[in-house]
């Protein structure tokens, strides 16, 4: 009976302490860091590799780190962390959602951190950068893995139609129609393909001179720009036939896509930056990447996510998080990250080493999306602006896409909803 | 039986009573007082009176997640019952064979949804998939998608169709327990009066069959209201929400869509419609149970 007591206490206290600590966690002397990530193959290889380094390099801090499954669901868990008082120290968040993180307070400020301001980040991929309206706004991320979308090709099926990557939607139309063709079996070889995303639809406001908010704050989703990208999407899919109809939603249109690409079932299409060592490695034809094509003018956004720490975190473990995540800026790991993966080398001391070294000559597809950059459009810095792109738009996206439906009445249905709190 | 004091039926039904009230009633009560809030886990919550049903019922998501959800429980209810009636009718024999398909169609049932559900993300598969590759040939070069999950017509037909190959073996299994019952004398019986095959099986063997069929449909009915691993996996509730059910849209809006308030809302109408569904099963018991008396 004693003995059922005693593991009776032991479990409530693991509870208490697993609720909320207010003391950090120590073994073997090391602080001990809970770190979760969202990643999971080459990424989360290369991350762990990463994590173990520095773990071995010094004798202070140990990073623990969990994976979450993908950013959408790591970040469910984070939220439900964060109210029931059991969230990690330290994590990554995609962009969208930081605004509303940093409203809601969760979220420790970083300007004090030590040589904060001393690394120097690619202003495109910085939280300051990367936000439109951001500039007061303390610092509460910093750059992780970042992409911006991109255009990749097989380039063997570039050379048989004799054309190259399109500069413009006019000729992205075109040169999908020379690559669209009939294979064996009755298949067919899409000329063109993208996951009907946020994401892209993004891009395609930005190339259409849109906005998503506008400067007084209002939701306009690019106006008549938000329209005519879901336009030209069902122009494609519909009338043009020439673009690989969506297979699903999230990161599964991605994986299906890729899978489709390598196995030639489409010529070209729109990805990620993130993908390039994956498509370049597991392809048996040379991969082509170029800039996604424009309209009015060249435009993408950033991708990927931010090193965030969580405010309620004990302050030790907060000063050990931000050890790593400095230590994880340092150019060796910037460059060990960004080459191994394909997402952006943060920092343009990383940049200028790489280039030094002659990457980018032997490279030139990561050439194609550190170039690109010049183009990024930042987000507007919208509390609102997570809940607009999960909740509102990209439902909206793939039913105008399957069903045809009316793009401005379901422009102006989602100008609607997202001018109503939620 | 007299219990000794007033209080003993009490004190017996303490330990159901205790967990009922923790983990149904008060998470019922409590979700029904956050649904007149907007509450986003992490910043204080704002009374909003009706607003949360009110915007389900404006948009019209409330009846479209109502419908879909009562879509492929029907098809998973009905389709169960019937093939697995009839595996069971087919199965019924002596020997090795029928053992090895009596055990290999059951054998789906014993599998994780999840596994499930891969499998057969794989096999519907546009360009790769045995089964989605059939499909596409069929539907022809009109459809929207290159894969049957990705075309808002038939994506919610095909996870029903999952959800009855996963529980078919389960159905076939308890019809075939209690056809095995059925006293051999009453069909003998009736073959003797010149009952046919199909007279025996329709006077003799479905009526006696109509308690498990009951059965069969009710825990069939709960399983397909409560899927989740299969949407979650297969289709993320899409395309344009076309597999969203009650149990996904709740958990999108509460962790996806950050809205605990709009979640608890949709999680009190699925409770009523849960209730008046089960106030309709009863009663047509009762009705069933009158006339056999």
């Amino acid at each position: 009976m004693t003995s059922r007591r005693q593991l009776l206490r032991g479990l409530g206290a693991l509870a208490l302490v697993g609720c909320r600590r207010e003391r950090p966690v120590y073994e073997g002397g090391r602080i001990v860091v809970t770190f979760w990530y969202a990643f999971g193959d080459s990424a989360r290889k290369v991350l762990l590799e990463l994590v173990a380094r520095y773990n071995a390099s010094q004798d202070r801090v140990r990073i623990d780190a969990v994976h979450q499954g993908d950013y959408f669901e790591a970040l469910a868990k984070l939220r439900s962390a964060l109210a029931a008082g059991t969230a990690p120290t330290l994590s990554h968040v995609v962009c969208e959602v930081l605004p509303y993180l940093a409203r809601a307070g969760v979220l420790e400020p970083l300007d004090a951190c030590d040589g904060v301001d001393d690394i120097p980040f690619i202003p495109a991929l910085d939280q300051r950068g990367a936000f439109a309206g951001a500039r007061d706004e303390p610092r509460v991320s910093v750059p992780f893995n970042r992409s911006t979308p991109i255009a990749f090709a097989n380039g063997d099926h570039l050379a048989e139609a004799r054309v190259a990557a399109p500069g413009t939607w006019d000729e992205l139309v075109e040169v999908a129609h020379r690559l669209t063709r009939p294979s064996r079996g009755g298949d067919v070889r899409w000329g063109f393909g993208a996951p009907i995303s946020w994401w892209y639809w993004a891009a395609m406001v930005g190339q259409g001179g849109g906005r998503l908010v506008e400067a007084d704050g209002r939701v306009s989703l690019g106006g008549s720009a938000g329209e005519e990208a879901i336009r030209f999407w069902q122009r494609l899919v519909q009338t043009e036939r020439v673009m690989r109809p969506p297979p699903g939603r999230d990161y599964q249109a991605w994986q299906s896509q890729s899978e489709s690409f390598l196995r030639g079932g489409v010529a070209m299409m729109w990805s990620t930056t993130a993908y390039v060592r994956y498509l370049e490695g597991a392809a048996r034809f040379p991969v082509v990447a170029a800039p996604l094509p424009r309209r009015v003018r060249a435009s993408v956004p950033t991708g990927g996510t931010m090193f965030v720490l969580m405010r309620a975190a004990p302050a030790e473990e907060k000063r050990a998080a931000w050890d790593f995540v400095r230590w994880m800026c340092r150019d060796e790991q910037t460059i060990a990250w960004s080459t191994r993966t394909g997402y952006m080398p943060v920092t343009r001391t990383a940049v200028q080493r790489l280039e030094a070294e002659g990457w980018y000559r032997a490279h030139p597809n990561d050439r194609v999306a550190y170039d690109q950059l010049a183009d990024v459009d930042p987000w507007p810095w919208a509390p609102d602006l997570f809940r607009v792109e999960r909740d509102i738009v990209e439902p909206r996206l793939e039913d105008a896409v399957l069903s045809g439906r009316d793009a401005h009445a379901l422009m102006d249905e989602a100008r609607d909803e997202a001018r109503r709190p939620a | 039986m007299t219990p000794r004091s007033r209080w003993h039926p009490w004190a017996m039904l303490a330990p159901t009573l205790v967990l009922l009230v923790v983990f149904f009633i008060v998470p019922i009560g409590v979700a029904a007082y956050e649904s007149f809030f907007s509450w986003d886990l992490l910043t204080p919550p704002r009374f909003v009176g009706a607003a949360n049903y009110r915007a389900l019922l404006a948009h019209g998501e409330l009846l479209r997640v109502a419908w879909r959800t009562l879509g492929y429980s029907a098809i998973v209810v009905s389709g169960t019952m019937s093939l697995g009636l009839a595996l069971a009718l087919l199965v019924d024999r002596p020997g090795p064979f029928m053992a090895f398909v009596r055990a290999s169609v059951f054998s789906a049932y014993i599998v994780s949804w999840v596994a499930v559900a891969l499998l057969w993300m794989w096999m519907l598969d546009g360009e790769s998939g045995v089964v989605g590759g059939l499909l596409r040939a069929l539907r022809g070069p009109g459809a929207p998608s290159s894969s049957v999950l990705g075309d808002p017509r038939w994506a919610l037909v095909a996870l029903a169709t999952v959800g009855v190959w996963k529980l078919v073996g389960y159905a076939m299994i308890i019809f075939l327990a209690e056809l095995q019952s059925i006293p051999r004398s009453l069909l003998e019986a009736a073959a003797l009066d010149g009952a046919g095959s199909w007279s025996r099986f329709r006077h003799v063997t479905l009526p006696l069959l109509m308690p498990t069929a009951a059965f069969v449909a009710t825990t069939t009915l709960v399983t397909s209201f409560q899927a989740f691993d299969v949407v979650r996996i297969m289709t993320q509730g899409g395309p344009a929400r076309a597999t969203e059910l009650f149990v996904y849209a709740i958990y999108e809006q509460i962790f996806l869509d950050l809205s605990v308030g709009r979640a608890s809302a949709l999680t009190i109408m699925f409770f009523v419609m849960l209730v008046a569904l089960a106030a309709l099963q009863l009663r047509v018991w009762r009705g069933h149970a009158r006339g056999a008396s």
